[in-house]
């Protein structure tokens, strides 16, 4: 549109802006350390985003320096329920709001002690019929991720084994999808900016034991309108995605000689600013988004195909605010093999 | 290897050290004090809009310039300023010494918050604010279109009126401004209203104050303190002493009072019809051309919106069917399935440009409306011309008033032909727009546009094609979006073209050209 007084900054302008800013303008020391979110379970940021998160199969376990490994992940989500600040409700006028994702990832291992990680989804989503809104849904490609993992503790006791690992991940959008669409939005459309710690412990019976904390920081999404509302005017197309802590922890086990991987995990995020979705109104990206979120995964290699294996998960949203009371259900192939000698 | 890691985690805790601090986003129109490009010496000459001249209100004759008592507000003055605190130079700043900008924003502010469509209760009826039980729920007021633009409307023409008498009155006591009577006093702004009593801004603080308290009852509080943290900044601009704000005041009390009886009987009280008179238009329709519109949320919403503001009291025009359109295109002639086509076109067709379009014109719920783009348009002009503040009030009230009778005349076309939205008799459509709670012919966005486009062409001439250019893309805006019919749009630039006419023959007449 034509911005007649104002330069628009470009979106790399505008989030590099950001991001120096909040360097200089460092506010204080993080109290807390974070948290994380599941492996193949994209978090859900704002209603239903999804990000990877530099996931791997089995993710505190490092791929060998000359192995690659391929996934492609389906996954379906659902809602008809909703949190509008705490208020849980429906919406006629967007009934039940589907979503279908497909993503393919590639992980490579350059060293035993660091891996390398990056994806991208295709989404799709839409209201069932009938709703009362009659808005078209949206699709396209999401976010590019690409991840950093490094093992900095990997040490033998006598029942079991501890390892500490860090990862560094950024996503940005690489499509012109319209942040600015809730509940059909395919992403957050900003550019993130992950830190996570992660610590397991896995016992000699193969139980393991996860915990992860993420910093999530994120940049700015940009509407198609130069003013939006957010506890006050904004005159910017300029939309602050608040950043984001958020936890996980993990209970698996090994079945089978290592052929069968299951495990249940709790993640939980929360923003660190942001404002209420306001009455029968739309989201925004803007908004706080906190989720508690359980769910199963399970991982099978099978015997007679060497490196080839199947992911199927399921997980809930069982309280939130301003986000989607969604469940999600997915599964996925990988395949590992060896990239070099 | 250990050193390593060391180093690794201690680069990762510098990482996480990019914390959240926040960004700055503009929340208010930052400008520079300017100069003004003119300085109005007949201004209080001018035509009033709600008054028949600016001496219709009386104020008290100042004390001279040499009595003691005003030497005295001088040294309180000169006291206050040397004691500023540091939100007290913020609030100067940004109050600037055209503060109608700022109240402006302001009620635009409070449109934005309060364009909140109340959701259906769990029996599935609605719920309509009411303002008698502002608190709700559902809180009042729904700032739909048409609320918003009469609420702009009554601000805009009030501050226009309170000025002109302002001017008036300091053209015929010609008390100079502190800073001129005492050369140790450095006004805070580039430029200044050189005649202080009274003080212009404090009209425009107690009028706006009133008007928008009326407007946004449950904002009564926020308006207090936000007039009078503008009433001590005229003080600490070094602009006004202490009784030319105590004049201003009387004449915003008066000019208030004024417009506001106007607006308790202009009949916008009635125009959420109850549900039989809403039915009966609907019924005409029916007769009449064989359609009507039917509200289709789920759950069905059973009155449209303010079925009756056809029938509020317009500014500039004596009888809304004056300004009345033709007929839209029979459903099912070859004109509309024509029509239908393009939508489907645009459906399966979208661009990234066509949806740039829908989204920045579509001043939806949650925003300050499509009158309120126009009225950032103006002020943004306002700030580029340099116009002094009796100039911007006089922007804002003609801007204002057209909308205002854009929308009625638009209103009356909506439910006198009750046509139907696209998602209605179109099957299996579907929009990245939201459709609204009203008939489709002819579209506000349209109408609204084209008036605040022509007076804003009138206003500032070298912006003409500039301006109409953007209300002719507001107007397809919502045909790309789904939600109206090519002439809904077509047809409404027109009407809005039209109404706008009976306004600026107004502003012709008014003494300031």
């Amino acid at each position: 549109m034509k911005k007649y007084i104002l330069l628009m900054p470009s979106r790399h302008q505008i989030n590099l802006q950001k991001l120096l800013l909040s360097t200089i303008n460092y506010c204080g020391p993080l109290t807390k350390i974070s948290p994380n979110k599941s492996i193949y379970l994209f978090i859900i940021g704002l209603f239903i985003s999804t990000r990877l998160q530099a996931q791997t199969p089995s993710d505190a376990l490092m791929m060998k320096s000359n192995q690659l490994c391929i996934l492609l992940d389906y996954n379906y989500s659902s809602f008809d329920h909703y949190w509008e600040g705490e208020l849980r409700r429906n919406n006629e006028t967007i009934a039940m709001v589907k979503r279908n994702s497909v993503m393919p990832m590639v992980a490579i291992g350059i060293f035993d002690d660091l891996n390398f990680y990056a994806g991208v989804p295709y989404i799709k989503t839409e209201s069932t019929e009938p709703n009362g809104g009659k808005f078209a849904g949206a699709s396209g490609f999401q976010d590019l991720s690409i991840a950093l993992k490094y093992r900095w503790l990997n040490k033998q006791f006598e029942k079991g084994e501890l390892s500490g690992l860090a990862t560094i991940g950024f996503s940005t959008p690489i499509t012109n999808y319209l942040p600015d669409y809730m509940p059909y939005s395919i992403g957050s459309g900003a550019p993130e900016l992950s830190y996570r710690a992660i610590v397991e412990y896995k016992n000699i019976k193969d139980w393991y034991f996860r915990g992860a904390g993420t910093y999530l920081w994120r940049g700015y999404a940009e509407a198609e309108r130069d003013y939006y509302y957010n506890n006050g005017s904004y005159y910017t197309p300029w939309m602050d995605v608040p950043n984001a802590f958020s936890t996980e922890f993990v209970v698996g086990k090994w079945l089978f000689s290592k052929s069968l991987q299951i495990q249940v995990s709790y993640f939980g995020s929360k923003s660190l600013s942001g404002d209420d979705i306001r009455p029968y109104n739309p989201a925004q990206p803007t908004n706080k988004v906190n989720i508690d979120r359980i769910g199963i995964f399970s991982h099978y290699f099978f015997a007679n195909v060497t490196g080839l294996g199947i992911v199927v998960y399921h997980n809930r949203i069982v309280a939130g605010r301003n986000a989607p009371h969604m469940n999600t259900t997915g599964m996925g192939l990988t395949y590992y093999f060896n990239y070099r000698k | 290897m250990k050193n390593k890691n060391i180093k690794l985690i201690y680069s990762l805790f510098a990482l996480l050290f990019l914390s959240s601090c926040e960004k700055e986003l503009p929340t208010y129109f930052n400008f520079e004090g300017y100069e003004f490009a003119s300085s109005e010496p007949d201004g209080g000459t001018w035509t009033p809009i709600l008054i028949n001249s600016g001496d219709e209100i009386n104020i008290p004759a100042p004390e001279p310039a040499n009595s003691a008592s005003y030497l005295q507000e001088i040294e309180d003055l000169k006291v206050e300023m040397a004691q500023m605190s540091e939100a007290d130079a913020s609030a100067v700043t940004y109050w600037t010494q055209n503060p109608i900008i700022r109240w402006n924003e302001i009620a635009l502010e409070l449109i934005a918050k309060y364009n909140l469509i109340p959701g259906p209760n769990d029996d599935g009826s609605y719920t309509l604010p009411n303002p008698s039980n502002p608190n709700g729920s559902p809180a009042f007021p729904f700032a739909h279109p048409p609320y918003a633009v009469r609420a702009l409307a009554y601000l805009s023409v009030a501050q226009f009126d309170g000025l002109i008498s302002a001017w008036h009155h300091k053209l015929a006591f010609n008390r100079s401004a502190p800073f001129i009577e005492d050369e140790s006093i450095q006004p805070a702004y580039s430029d200044n209203v050189n005649l202080s009593y009274p003080s212009d801004g404090a009209v425009l603080a107690s009028v706006s104050r009133r008007i928008l308290t009326q407007m946004f009852p449950l904002e009564a509080e926020y308006l207090a303190e936000r007039e009078e943290e503008h009433l001590r900044s005229l003080l600490l601009s070094g602009a006004n002493v202490q009784s030319d704000i105590d004049a201003g005041m009387l004449i915003g009390d008066a000019i208030s009072s004024i417009a506001l009886a106007r607006a308790a009987n202009d009949g916008m009280k009635n125009a959420q019809a109850p549900k039989a008179v809403s039915d009966s238009l609907a019924e005409a329709a029916q007769n009449s051309f064989g359609w009507k519109w039917v509200n289709v949320e789920i759950p069905k919403r059973p009155v449209g919106l303010t079925p009756l503001f056809s029938q509020v009291q317009m500014w500039s025009v004596d009888n809304v069917e004056l300004t009345r359109p033709i007929p839209p295109p029979a459903i099912g002639s070859a004109e509309y399935e024509k029509d239908v086509a393009i939508l489907q076109d645009h459906a399966d067709n979208i661009t990234e440009e066509k949806r740039r379009i829908v989204n920045f014109w579509q001043d939806g719920l949650g925003t300050y409306t499509p009158p309120g783009h126009w009225n950032e348009f103006a002020k943004e002009f306002i700030v580029k011309y340099r116009l002094n503040p009796l100039r911007s009030a006089r922007t804002f009230a003609y801007l204002n008033m057209a909308m205002m009778d854009g929308g009625i005349s638009c209103w009356d076309a909506k439910y006198y032909y009750h046509y139907p939205r696209p998602i209605q008799v179109i099957e299996g459509f579907k929009t990245i727009a939201g459709t609204p709670n009203f008939p489709a012919y002819t579209s506000g966005h349209s109408v609204f546009s084209a008036a605040g486009a022509e007076v804003l062409a009138y206003i500032f001439p070298q912006e003409a094609s500039l301006v109409r250019g953007w209300a002719l893309e507001a107007a397809i805006s919502r045909v790309y979006g789904g939600i109206h019919w090519s002439f809904d749009a077509t047809v409404g630039t027109d009407q809005g073209i039209d109404v706008a006419q009976y306004t600026i023959s107004t502003a012709q007449n008014d003494g300031a050209d």
